[in-house]
C-alpha cells in the first residue's frame, strides 16, 4: 500500500484548482443580495459553496486520489466514483424552491383508535371497556369520526381546513415487530430498489437543492433520509457551534475542510456537510427569529421549533424529520382524563398545534405528516393497554389539503373484517406520502415509481 | 470486487446491485406465498364498498421473513449508503482466506481497498479494531508480544493484571454491589447504583488492559441491550452486567443466554414479569427470536412467536406479594402456560407447570445452538471487527466455527483473526462515537482525578453528548455499529467540540497538557512538530497535503523553526485539530 500510495504521487501533477473564495471576500452589505438580511447572506454563502466544492471536485477528479483508486480497482470502481461525484456536483445549486415536508415520526406504534376514533362503532365500547374514547368527549370530524379530546389544537386546525387524518394506515410489512415495520415504512417498501430511504430517493428526483434541503432533527439520520442525498442530521440549533478557541475559527474550518480533501470515504463528505451547515446556522441563530408562538416544554417542541425556524429563515428546508417516542403502550393506556395517551396527545396537539401557529403564512407552503409503524390491536389486553396491531392512523397538517374530508377507507371494528384482531391496512402509507410528495414538492408522476417502487400509487385525495 | 463471494451479485453488475438479502436458512425453507401476497394487499380508494378486504384475515402472510426486509437494523443502514459498499467492493480477493496464527494471516495478507492509514504495520490495524483505541504505549507493548501472543494473553484476560481500571472501580463504591446490598443502600427505584455502574462501564473502557474483553463486553451488552440504567435496573445493573455480559463475552453464548433469561433486568425490561398463562405477553419471546438468536431470516412465524413467549411464562421476579425475596428472580409454576410447544424445529409437550423451567431451558439451548443464531452472531462479529459489509464467506467460516466449538466464543475470535478477511480490511471502518470518546481520552492520557470523585462523569457526559453513552441505547436492539446509522453533522460537531473540551481542559479531567504530548520526539521545526505530534495521537504521519494543512494552520512552513513561531501558542487548538482528522477517525 504504502508504495503504491508513493507512486500514485510521483504521478501527480494537480494544479492549484479554482482559487478558494474566503468568506471574508463576501460583500459588505449582504443585504443587497436578496430581500432581508439572511435572504442575501445565503444567497453569498451559496456562492461560496459553489466554488468551493468546483474546487474540491476538480482535486478529485484530477487529483492523486482517483489515480489512486483506479489503479487499486476496476471499472467498479470508476462507476462508484462517478457516482459520488454526481452526487456531490448535483447539490449545491441554489434552487430554493417553494414548500417543506415535515415528517414526524411517532415511534413505538401509536394507537389509531385513541385518536381518530369511529365514534358510531359498535365494536369499540365492546372492544374497549376500560381504555376506549367516549364517544361524548370526542371533537366531531366527519364521517362518523372524532378527535380524541386532548387534540383540541388539532380540531381548531380542522375548523380552518388546515387538518386531517387517514385511518387505517399500514405499510406492507406484517411483523407486527417495531423495527420491521418502522424499517419498511422509511425505506418506502421492502423489495427491490428500496435501500435508501424513502426521503432520500424523494431528493433524488428533487435534484438540486441547498445545505439545508434535508434535515434530520436528531443527532443521527433518520432511516427514511440514509442514503447518497447528503441529509443533515442536526441535534438542536443553538448548540450547534463549534467551541472554544474562536479567535482560530476561521483557520480551524479551513484546516478541516482540508483534513478531509482527497479521502475516498464517506467521511469526507459528512465533514463538508458539517461546516457548511455550520455556516448557515450561525446565520440563523443570529438573525434571532423568536417563535411566534409557545411550545410546550421538552426537546420534541424544541425540535420542531428549529424546523420553523429555518423555514422562516428560507434556508431552501425541503424535507425535515422529527422523532417523537413514547407511543409502545402495553401497559395503562389511561383515559381520557388521564393517562399515558392523553398526556402523550396533548404534548403532541399543543406541538403540532404551536408549531402551525408559529409558521403563521408560511404554513400554506407546508405539510405535516404525522406517522408511526403499526396500530394497535382492537381488544384491549389484561393490562388496560394494547398490543402490536396493523392499520394505524395518519395526521396531516398544513396548506393545500381537501379541507373536511378524512379521507380513505374504513369499513368499521366488526371482528369479522379485522386482521387477527387489528384494524387492517386497508389504506397504504405509500398512497399518503405520494401524494403529498406530488402536491407538496413538485415530484412527478413518473418519479414515484423510484421513490416507491413495484407500488402502483392510486392517490386517496388527502390533497386538494 | 468481492470475488471471494460466490453468486454475489455486486461481482456481476459492479453499480448499484446491493448487498445479497440474507435468503431463508437451508433447511427451513420457505414456502413462498410471502410476496406475491404483498403486492396485492391493496384496494381502490373510496370509503363504503363491501368488496373483499384483502388486508383482512386470511390472506396475510404470518412469518416476518416473508416480508423481503433486511435482517436487522445495521445491515439495513448499511446498504442504504452506496459508497459503503462501493469501499467493501473494491476488495481483491484473498489468495488464501484462512491460516494457522493470526500473525501468519497478518503477514501474508494485503490490505485490499486504498485508504489513508499507514498499513505498514499490522499491529496498528489490530490494536485499531480489538481495543477501544490504540496508543504508543499499546502499540510498543504489542510489537514487543506479536500478535499472537498478544491475542492470546487478550484473550484469557483473568492473566491480565489491571490494577489501575480495578483501583477506579474501587472508588465507586455502588457500582459492584449485588441487588440485596443495592436495595440496602439507597432508596427505592433511585438509579444511583445503576448510573455508577454505567461510570465504571466507561473507566474500564479508559483503564482496563483487558481491552479485547471491554470490547466483547460492549459487544455482548449491545447484543442482549437492557437500558441502563433505567426503572427495570435501578437494583440489579451489576447482577445483569456482570453476572451475565462481562462473566460470559469470552465464554459461551449457551451460558449467556440461559443466564440472560433467569435476570430480572432483562425479565423486566422486556416485561416478561407482566406475562402469565391467562394474559401472555408476547414482547421477551418475540425479541428472544428477532434480536437475541435466530432473527427474522430463519423464517419464524406469528404462532412460533406467540409460543415462545408460552414457553417463557413463569419466569418472573418476586415482588413483597409472592415468594421469595423481592427483586430475585423467581420461577412461578402457577403463571407458567402448559401444553404442546413448537418454535421452529423445537417441540416439546410442556404438560406441567413445574416443568416449565426445564422446557425453558432446553429451548434456549436449542435456540442458541440453531444454525440461524450462529448466523446472526457470525455476522454481527463480522461487521464490529472487519467491515460494515463483511464477506459471506467469513460469516459463514465463523458461523460454522461456532456450531463446531459448541457456541464457544473464543474460537470464533481466533478463527477470524486467523482470516485474511479481517487483515485485508484495514482502513475501512469508522470509529463509532463511544470509541471516539474512549480513544480520545486513551490516548490523551486521560488520568481519573488522583483523589476523591475520580471524574469519569464528565466523560460519560461528552459520550452521551456524542450519542453513544455506554448501556443507554433505549431500545431492545443496542446501539448501531455501522457507519451508515451514524452519520451526522451534529455527531461531527460534538466529536470536535469534545476533542477541545478534553484538550483544553474545560471539564477539569486531568490529561497530558498539550505542550507535553510530543516530548521525547523531533520538535524542532514546525515539519518536525506536526509530525511528531501526529505519530504520538494517530500512530502515523500524515499525507503531504494534509500535514501542509496543519502546517498551514499554524501559519508557518515546515522549516520554520517552533521557537518564535506561532506554535506554541496554538498547539492547545493543533491538537483538537489531529483527533479531528481522518487519520484519527478512519480505523
Amino acid at each position: 500500500m504504502t508504495d503504491e500510495r508513493t507512486r500514485d504521487r510521483a504521478l501527480d501533477d494537480t494544479p492549484a484548482g479554482p482559487r478558494d473564495v474566503p468568506l471574508d471576500d463576501l460583500p459588505a452589505d449582504p443585504a443587497r443580495l436578496g430581500p432581508t438580511v439572511i435572504d442575501g447572506a445565503l444567497r453569498a454563502r451559496a456562492a461560496h459553496v459553489d466554488a468551493e466544492r468546483r474546487r474540491r471536485d476538480d482535486l478529485w477528479s484530477r487529483g492523486f486520489t482517483r489515480r489512486r483508486f483506479l489503479a487499486g480497482a476496476g471499472m467498479a470502481g470508476v462507476a462508484g466514483l462517478g457516482a459520488q461525484l454526481a452526487t456531490a456536483r448535483a447539490s449545491y445549486g441554489v434552487a430554493p424552491g417553494t414548500g417543506t415536508l415535515v415528517v414526524v415520526f411517532l415511534r413505538g406504534g401509536m394507537d389509531g383508535l385513541s385518536v381518530l376514533v369511529p365514534a358510531d362503532d359498535p365494536h369499540l365500547p365492546t372492544a374497549r371497556p376500560g381504555i376506549g374514547v367516549p364517544a361524548g368527549a370526542l371533537l366531531p370530524l366527519t364521517r362518523g369520526f372524532g378527535l380524541h379530546p386532548a387534540l383540541t389544537p388539532l380540531h381548531n386546525l380542522w375548523k380552518v381546513g388546515a387538518f386531517t387524518a387517514v385511518p387505517a394506515v399500514s405499510t406492507p410489512d406484517i411483523s407486527r415487530s417495531h423495527f420491521q415495520a418502522q424499517d419498511c415504512l422509511e425505506r418506502g417498501g421492502s423489495g427491490t430498489g428500496t435501500n435508501e430511504g424513502w426521503l432520500d430517493r424523494v431528493l433524488d428526483t428533487l435534484g438540486p437543492g441547498t445545505t439545508f434541503r434535508a434535515m434530520g432533527s436528531n443527532a443521527t439520520v433518520p432511516r427514511a433520509l440514509a442514503g447518497d442525498q447528503r441529509a443533515l442530521a442536526v441535534d438542536r440549533l443553538e448548540h450547534f457551534r463549534l467551541g472554544g478557541g474562536e479567535e482560530v475559527h476561521p483557520q480551524t474550518f479551513e484546516a478541516l475542510r482540508a483534513l478531509y480533501t482527497g479521502v475516498d470515504h464517506p467521511i469526507s463528505q459528512d465533514t463538508t456537510t458539517t461546516l457548511e451547515a455550520l455556516d448557515i446556522a450561525r446565520l440563523v441563530v443570529a438573525a434571532d427569529l423568536q417563535p411566534a408562538a409557545p411550545y410546550p416544554e421538552g426537546e420534541f417542541a424544541a425540535r420542531l421549533a428549529d424546523v420553523a425556524r429555518l423555514i422562516k429563515a428560507g434556508v431552501g428546508l425541503r424535507v425535515a424529520c422529527v422523532d417523537v417516542g413514547g407511543w409502545d403502550m402495553h401497559t395503562n393506556l389511561g383515559t381520557v382524563e388521564s393517562g399515558a395517551m392523553t398526556r402523550q396527545l396533548t404534548l403532541l396537539g399543543e406541538t403540532l398545534g404551536a408549531f402551525a401557529t408559529d409558521l403563521g403564512d408560511h404554513l400554506a407552503d407546508v405539510t405535516v405528516v404525522a406517522m408511526t409503524e403499526f396500530g394497535r390491536r382492537v381488544q384491549q389486553n389484561a393490562n388496560a393497554g394494547t398490543d402490536h396491531g396493523r392499520g394505524a392512523a395518519v395526521l396531516l397538517i398544513g396548506g393545500g389539503l381537501a379541507a373536511g374530508t378524512v379521507p380513505g377507507a374504513w369499513h368499521g371494528l366488526a371482528p369479522e373484517g379485522l386482521d387477527r384482531g387489528d384494524v387492517p391496512g386497508w389504506n397504504d402509507y405509500r398512497d399518503v406520502l405520494a401524494e403529498v410528495v406530488t402536491r407538496r414538492l413538485g415530484v412527478g408522476a413518473g418519479a414515484l415509481a423510484t421513490v416507491f417502487p413495484g407500488h402502483r400509487v392510486q392517490p386517496l385525495g388527502v390533497m386538494r | 470486487m468481492t470475488d471471494d463471494e460466490p453468486g454475489d451479485v455486486s461481482a456481476v453488475t459492479g453499480g448499484r446491485a446491493r448487498w445479497r438479502r440474507r435468503t431463508v436458512i437451508a433447511g427451513l425453507a420457505s414456502t413462498g406465498v410471502g410476496a406475491a401476497a404483498l403486492g396485492a394487499t391493496r384496494i381502490l380508494p373510496g370509503t363504503g364498498d363491501a368488496a373483499p378486504h384483502p388486508g383482512a384475515a386470511g390472506d396475510t402472510v404470518r412469518r416476518p421473513a416473508d416480508a423481503d426486509g433486511f435482517a436487522n437494523r445495521d445491515e439495513s443502514y448499511a446498504s442504504a449508503l452506496e459508497s459503503t459498499e462501493r469501499i467493501a467492493a473494491t476488495r481483491s480477493k484473498p489468495p488464501r482466506l484462512l491460516f494457522d496464527t493470526a500473525g501468519e494471516a497478518a503477514a501474508a495478507t494485503e490490505v485490499a481497498a486504498p485508504t489513508i492509514l499507514d498499513t505498514s504495520d499490522p499491529v496498528l490495524h489490530l490494536l485499531r479494531r480489538t481495543t477501544f483505541g490504540p496508543t504508543p504505549a499499546l502499540v510498543d507493548e504489542a510489537r514487543a508480544a506479536g500478535i499472537d501472543a498478544w491475542l492470546a494473553a487478550q484473550l484469557s484476560p483473568a492473566g491480565i493484571d489491571d490494577p489501575q481500571a480495578d483501583a477506579v472501580v474501587s472508588r465507586l463504591p455502588l457500582a459492584l454491589l449485588e441487588p440485596d446490598a443495592v436495595r440496602a443502600a439507597i432508596p427505592r427505584g433511585e438509579l444511583f447504583a445503576a448510573e455508577e455502574y454505567a461510570r465504571a462501564t466507561l473507566a474500564r473502557q479508559i483503564w482496563s488492559r483487558r481491552q479485547l474483553l471491554e470490547v466483547m463486553t460492549d459487544f455482548w451488552a449491545n447484543h442482549l441491550n437492557v437500558t441502563t440504567p433505567s426503572n427495570e435496573t435501578w437494583d440489579n445493573a451489576a447482577s445483569w452486567h456482570e453476572g451475565v455480559i462481562r462473566a460470559h463475552a469470552l465464554g459461551s453464548f449457551t451460558d449467556m443466554l440461559l443466564a440472560a433469561m433467569r435476570n430480572p433486568a432483562m425479565l423486566r425490561y422486556l416485561t416478561n414479569v407482566g406475562s402469565r398463562k391467562d394474559a401472555v405477553n408476547e414482547n421477551l419471546g418475540r425479541e428472544l427470536l428477532e434480536l437475541h438468536t435466530v432473527g427474522v431470516a430463519s423464517g419464524y412465524t406469528e404462532d412460533d412467536v406467540r409460543h415462545s413467549a408460552h414457553i417463557l411464562t413463569g419466569r418472573t421476579v418476586a415482588n413483597d406479594r409472592g415468594p421469595g425475596v423481592e427483586g430475585d428472580f423467581v420461577y412461578d409454576p402457577g403463571l407458567h402456560w402448559t401444553g404442546p410447544v413448537t418454535v421452529l424445529d423445537f417441540t416439546h409437550p410442556n404438560d406441567t407447570p413445574d416443568g416449565g423451567l426445564e422446557v425453558g431451558d432446553a429451548y434456549l439451548r436449542h435456540l442458541a445452538a440453531h444454525p440461524a443464531t450462529a448466523q446472526t452472531i457470525a455476522r454481527k462479529l463480522a461487521v464490529r471487527f472487519v467491515s460494515d459489509m463483511p464477506p459471506g464467506t467469513l460469516v459463514d467460516r465463523l458461523a460454522e466455527t461456532y456450531l463446531a466449538e459448541g457456541t464457544a466464543i473464543v474460537p470464533v475470535l481466533s478463527m477470524l483473526f486467523r482470516s485474511a478477511e479481517f487483515w485485508a480490511a484495514a482502513g475501512q471502518k469508522v470509529r463509532r462515537p463511544l470509541d471516539d470518546a474512549v480513544g480520545s481520552a486513551r490516548v490523551l492520557g486521560v488520568e481519573p482525578a488522583p483523589e476523591g470523585d475520580p471524574l469519569v462523569h464528565p466523560l460519560l457526559w461528552w459520550s452521551g453528548q456524542m450519542g453513544q453513552r455506554p448501556l443507554a441505547w433505549p431500545s431492545p436492539n443496542g446501539y448501531p455499529e455501522v457507519h451508515a446509522a451514524w452519520r451526522s453533522a451534529s455527531g461531527r460537531l460534538t466529536a470536535w467540540n469534545y476533542h477541545r473540551a478534553l484538550v483544553m481542559g474545560w471539564d477539569e479531567v486531568p490529561v497530558v497538557p498539550p505542550e507535553e504530548l510530543v516530548a521525547g520526539r523531533p520538535q524542532a521545526t514546525v515539519g518536525e512538530y506536526v509530525d511528531s505530534l501526529c505519530r504520538r495521537l494517530c500512530l502515523q504521519t500524515f499525507e503531504p497535503e494534509h500535514r501542509d494543512a496543519l502546517i498551514a494552520f499554524v501559519g508557518a512552513d515546515a522549516s520554520t523553526p517552533v521557537a518564535g513561531s506561532a506554535l506554541p501558542d496554538r498547539v492547545q487548538y493543533l491538537v483538537p485539530l489531529v483527533l479531528d482528522s481522518p487519520y484519527f477517525l478512519l480505523r
